[in-house]
This record gives structure tokens, sequence and C-alpha cells, in this order.
């Protein structure tokens, strides 16, 4: 019965109400964050596919759909998480292959990622308007 | 900072856990990310090409019904099921402290995870989903 005191007081993790705010931190809980959209976001897509793949009128039902301002933003939101979630997956996939280890870099290389991502945010908010 | 008091004095840091070995997750982890890497953005295109109008709803049955597209659309549901189970795991995990609780959300996420897999396997191998 140890572990129960432990349990009661587990901090949250990353550690938001411990630690100072940190690129890399941030880094870390956006790829949570956006994980958790990306996976809210598959019963949408296969009710898509659903209608896509079902009459031409479901087909335009879902055209419409995505060209109304909820579609559009659905697609923005899930196009920016997916290019936070692959860069910065591919970040993670590189430090754990020992690759930009280094606090210095493992800051800078969160910089880049959400600088990436911004830049991406803005382009898909111009290509969707 | 004051967390030292709340923490037993020694920490069976040695004991994998339960599963009595961490590489197991972490290995499924890094892989199914490698295969979510190359073929997770595809959806994302379609669904673009649907909105933007280069993909018309013939267009969009031929691709996927190729018997490629199924086969990397199988692959893809598996790598992602393995990944959003292991993704969301950890987040139970640290933010949900009851363990009776913790329980139920990790079995009803896989309940409802394996649902979606099979609706979304059965549309793409139309099936009649």
């Amino acid at each position: 019965m140890r572990e129960r005191s432990v349990n009661n007081t587990r901090p949250l993790s990353p550690r938001l109400s411990i630690y100072r705010w940190q690129p890399a931190m941030i880094a870390s809980i956006l790829h949570r964050f956006t994980g958790l959209v990306l996976v809210l976001f598959v019963p949408l897509y296969l009710w898509l596919l659903h209608g896509m793949t079902g009459t031409a009128h479901h087909f335009a039902d879902v055209t419409h759909w995505l060209h109304s301002g909820f579609g559009r933003l659905s697609l923005w939101l899930v196009g920016v998480s997916l290019m936070y979630h692959f860069c910065n997956g591919i970040r993670f996939l590189s430090i754990d292959a020992g690759w930009g280890e280094s606090r210095d870099a493992m800051r800078n290389s969160a910089r880049l990622v959400l600088g990436l991502t911004a830049l991406v945010a803005v382009l898909l908010a111009v290509l969707l308007v | 900072m004051n967390e030292k008091t709340t923490l037993p004095v020694k920490l069976p840091i040695k004991e994998p856990g339960a599963a009595h070995s961490g590489l197991s997750d972490w290995y499924w982890q890094r892989l199914s990310a490698v295969v979510l890497a190359v073929l997770l953005p595809l959806p994302f295109f379609l669904l673009v090409s649907v909105y933007g109008g280069s993909v018309d709803q013939q267009g969009l049955l031929d691709l996927l019904d190729h018997f490629i597209s199924r086969l990397l659309h199988t692959l893809l549901i598996a790598a992602l099921m393995i990944h959003v189970y292991m993704g969301l795991k950890v987040i139970i995990e640290d933010y949900v402290h009851v363990a009776g609780l913790r329980v139920c959300l990790t079995g009803a996420m896989l309940v409802v995870m394996t649902g979606f897999g099979i609706w979304w396997l059965a549309i793409i191998w139309a099936w009649g989903g």
C-alpha cells in the first residue's frame, strides 16, 4: 500500500505545474495534444469516407460540408495537427536514435518544429479561406 | 518543489512494472510511427484533393478500389491502431490517477478503437460499410 500516497499526489506529465515552460516541454505537450486531435478526427474521416464512397448525392453532400465553415476549420485543424505530429515525431525518432540529444539541440529542434508548423498553419489558412 | 515529503524513501525504479519489460511497447510505438509517417499524410491529401475538386467521385473510387491502395490502407489501419492504443494509454496513465477508472477507460478505448477499425476496413474492402 506504499504506492497509494504516490498515486494521489502524482504531478501532471510533462510537469506543467512544477517546471518552467521551455521549448522542448511545449513540443512534448503539443505532441500529445495534436495526437489527440488526430485520433478525434478518425470518426469524422470515416463518416466522410462513408459519404464519399456512397451515392453521387452523398458525395455532393460531403464536398458541400467540406466547403462549409466548420468543414474548412476541421481541414485546417487536422492539417496543422498532422504537420506538427509528423515533424515532431521525426524529431523524437532522431532523438531516440541519439541524434540531437544535447540540451541545445533539443531546444533548437523544438523551435524549428514549432516554426515550421506555424508557417504551415498560416499557409493552410490562406489556402482554405 | 517540496515534492520529497510525499514520495517514499526508496522508489522501486529497478522493477520494469507488471509487464516485466518496457522494450516491446517502446519498439512497437516507433515501428508504427515510421509506417504512419509514410502512410498517414495520404488520406489527408486525398481529402484535400476532393475539397479542391481535383478528384471527382469516380477518380476517388478508382483510387480506393485499387488493390495496392487497399493493402496500404489496411497497413495504415493496423499501424494507426497500435500507435493510438499506446499513445492514448500513456496519456490515460499520466492523467487518470484512480486505478479502476484507468482500467475502464483503457478498456473502453480498446473496444471503441476496434469498432472504428472494423468500420474502416469494411469501407475500404467494400463489405458494405
